[in-house]
């Protein structure tokens, strides 16, 4: 009960409270600070590199005009190496999210079916030798996959459907999804066994069979962890260069077919960076897609934050 | 003494292992229809494992095995023709700890109804009202149907537990210490609850009070096997053996 006599604006509120601690935590608390600030600088500090650097292709450089942020976004035409240059990045754009949402829509559901199975069906025995597995696809190196698409798949796909190369989008979201399925799966089992056996038990003594409590209880508590998953698993695609450099082709083009070449963002920084006088156009071009990259990668990781909490909210 | 009641579940020499140790020896009992029956004894006597027998729950368990039989109705439930997924919805369970679905009060009530096939809205309405009720739980929540399970109390959410249960109509409900993690008054309700309710209840508590206020007859289980068995007034004023005489004394390790 509040007391008339003494308005609550006019109540000491008191001293706050706070855990006391030891010259070592106090030293160890300094410690971790320092960790979490040189990891937040670097980040500026590559952050700051890349957009000045960036930046400079829309500033006239050399006497010569700058490129427009519409050319730069809205052209396909990307000949940095030509004597009247085009720096035109939407081909190369269309290029890198072509083959991550194709790797996706492959990876996704063979990540997330994995990640079931691993955690709500598999026998003891399946999971010993399947989970060292997935960290095995996991760990094989890019170039050794790419190595693979490039003798292996890219013959084959041009006899078997007859195409001039059989280096194209197909090709290359094959071996994203290879490599993003592990994502998938791993981060996926754990948003899944995450679920409280408590509620699976209840289910079950609610005459739910297994499949019933997988479809109507694990997976919509887990809806936010497993899309988390499936982006992470997107960003690891789309930040991948090596593979995507060996057996997507290489032409600037915006890709209207599965069997079409294309050049990813990553396989031209990759590719050109060593070619490219240090400031010129196409040097500062060059960091320019990056940038994309990097925010690309961003909205990604953003999508995933949402994502995850919006679901969490739905639960 | 009247008319012996019907019995409702049988068990018959029954042994339960979990892998090679020896969780239930020789347990045999008839439990009555209609009546609360009570498990009490110290912590990992078998109380809990005795129960989740009846509605095979564990099954679940790797390595669990078991011997003798139990008849529910006069059938065996371990019986080769006998279908868990239908014996877990004649048979409900409300568990220790409240564990309600991350859904609406709503959509609790109706998870079992709607996986035997009831859709239509008209009729998971009228479910929905007779669960809660029977649950007394009804006045309280009934304007916030829409609202999540995991927002309520516990003893509101142990109660959204009991009527998800009920509203399968089950023959026998299983409650594994009910109220051990619910305060007094929310204790009192279920309690209520409980010795108002119309069927068979096989309810497992570690409040020897608890049992004498509820239950018609009370099982003492020690160390895997039942010591002593029979009516709570009974066994509480003149238990016939030396252990239950202990335990309900509290002259015990
Ligand atoms: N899944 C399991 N695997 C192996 N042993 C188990 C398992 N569950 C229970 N046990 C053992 O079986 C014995 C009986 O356990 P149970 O859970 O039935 O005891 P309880 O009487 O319910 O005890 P409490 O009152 O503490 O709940 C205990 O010794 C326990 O350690
Ligand atoms: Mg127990």
């Amino acid at each position: 009960m509040t007391d008339e006599s003494h308005p609550p604006a006019a109540r000491d509120r008191g001293t706050l409270l706070k855990p006391k601690l030891s010259p070592t935590e106090k030293g160890a608390r300094f410690f971790f600070l320092v960790c979490a600030i040189s990891a937040l600088g670097q980040m500026l500090l590559i952050m700051v590199f890349l957009f000045t650097e960036a930046g400079r292709l829309f500033v006239s450089l050399d006497g010569e005009k700058g490129v427009s942020l519409g050319e730069f976004f809205l052209s396909q035409d990307w000949y940095p190496t030509y004597p009247s240059p085009s720096y035109g990045a939407l081909a190369l754009v269309a290029g890198s999210l072509s083959v991550t949402l194709l790797s996706i829509l492959l990876a996704g559901p063979l990540g997330v079916g994995l990640a079931i199975y691993l955690s709500s069906m598999a026998g003891r025995r399946s999971r010993e030798w399947l989970k060292p597995a997935i960290e095995l696809l996991a760990s094989i190196p890019s170039v050794v996959l790419g190595f693979v698409g490039m003798v292996a798949i890219a013959p084959f796909l041009q006899n078997a459907l007859g195409l001039p190369s059989g280096l194209n989008i197909l090709n290359a979201s094959l071996f994203l999804a290879v490599m993003a399925t592990p994502t998938v799966a791993s981060l996926g089992e754990d948003a899944l066994s995450a679920v409280p056996q408590s509620v699976q038990d209840a289910s079950y003594a609610l005459g739910a069979t297994h499949w019933e409590t997988i479809w109507k209880v694990i997976l919509p508590a887990s809806l936010s962890g497993l899309s988390t998953a499936v982006i992470l698993g997107l960003g690891r695609a789309l930040g991948e260069t090596i593979v995507v450099l060996m057996v997507a082709g290489g032409a600037a083009q915006i890709p209207l077919s599965l069997f079409d070449s294309a050049r990813p963002l990553t396989s031209t920084l990759a590719a050109e960076m060593g070619e490219t006088a240090i400031g010129s156009a196409h040097y500062h071009a060059l960091f320019a897609l990056g940038a994309v990259l990097f925010v690309l990668t961003l909205a990604f990781n953003l999508l995933a934050h949402y994502l995850g909490k919006y679901w969490r909210r739905k639960a | 003494m009247v008319a012996e009641p019907q019995t409702i579940i049988e068990a018959r020499n029954v042994d339960f292992y979990y892998g090679d140790f020896h969780a239930l020896k020789n347990v045999s009992i008839n439990i009555a229809a209609q009546e609360v029956t009570a498990m009490i004894g110290p912590s990992g006597c078998g109380k809990s494992t005795f129960l989740k027998l009846l509605n095979r729950m564990n099954d679940f368990t790797p390595g669990a095995r078991l011997a003798g039989e139990i008849f529910i109705s006069g059938a065996s439930i371990y019986g080769p023709d006998a279908d868990p997924v239908d014996i877990r919805r004649r048979v409900g369970m409300v568990f220790q700890r409240p564990n309600p679905f991350a859904k609406s009060i709503y959509d609790n009530i109706c998870y079992g109804p709607r996986l035997v096939g009831i859709r239509k809205p008209q009729d998971l309405d009228v479910l929905v009202e007779k669960a809660l009720r029977a649950a007394a739980l009804w006045d309280e929540v009934k304007d916030i149907l829409s609202k999540s399970a995991m927002e309520l109390s516990g003893g509101q959410q142990q109660r959204v537990c009991v009527a998800r249960a009920l509203a399968l109509e089950p023959e026998i409900l299983l409650m594994d210490e009910p109220t051990s993690a619910l305060d007094p008054i929310a204790t009192a309700k279920v309690e209520e609850w409980i010795k108002n309710a119309n069927l068979t209840i096989v309810i497992v508590t570690h409040n020897m009070q608890q049992a004498a206020r509820i239950s018609d007859r009370t099982a003492f289980f020690f160390m895997g096997e039942l010591v002593e068995f029979g009516p709570t007034m009974e066994l509480f004023t003149r238990p016939q053996e030396t252990q239950t005489e202990n335990y309900i004394t509290g002259r015990f390790g």
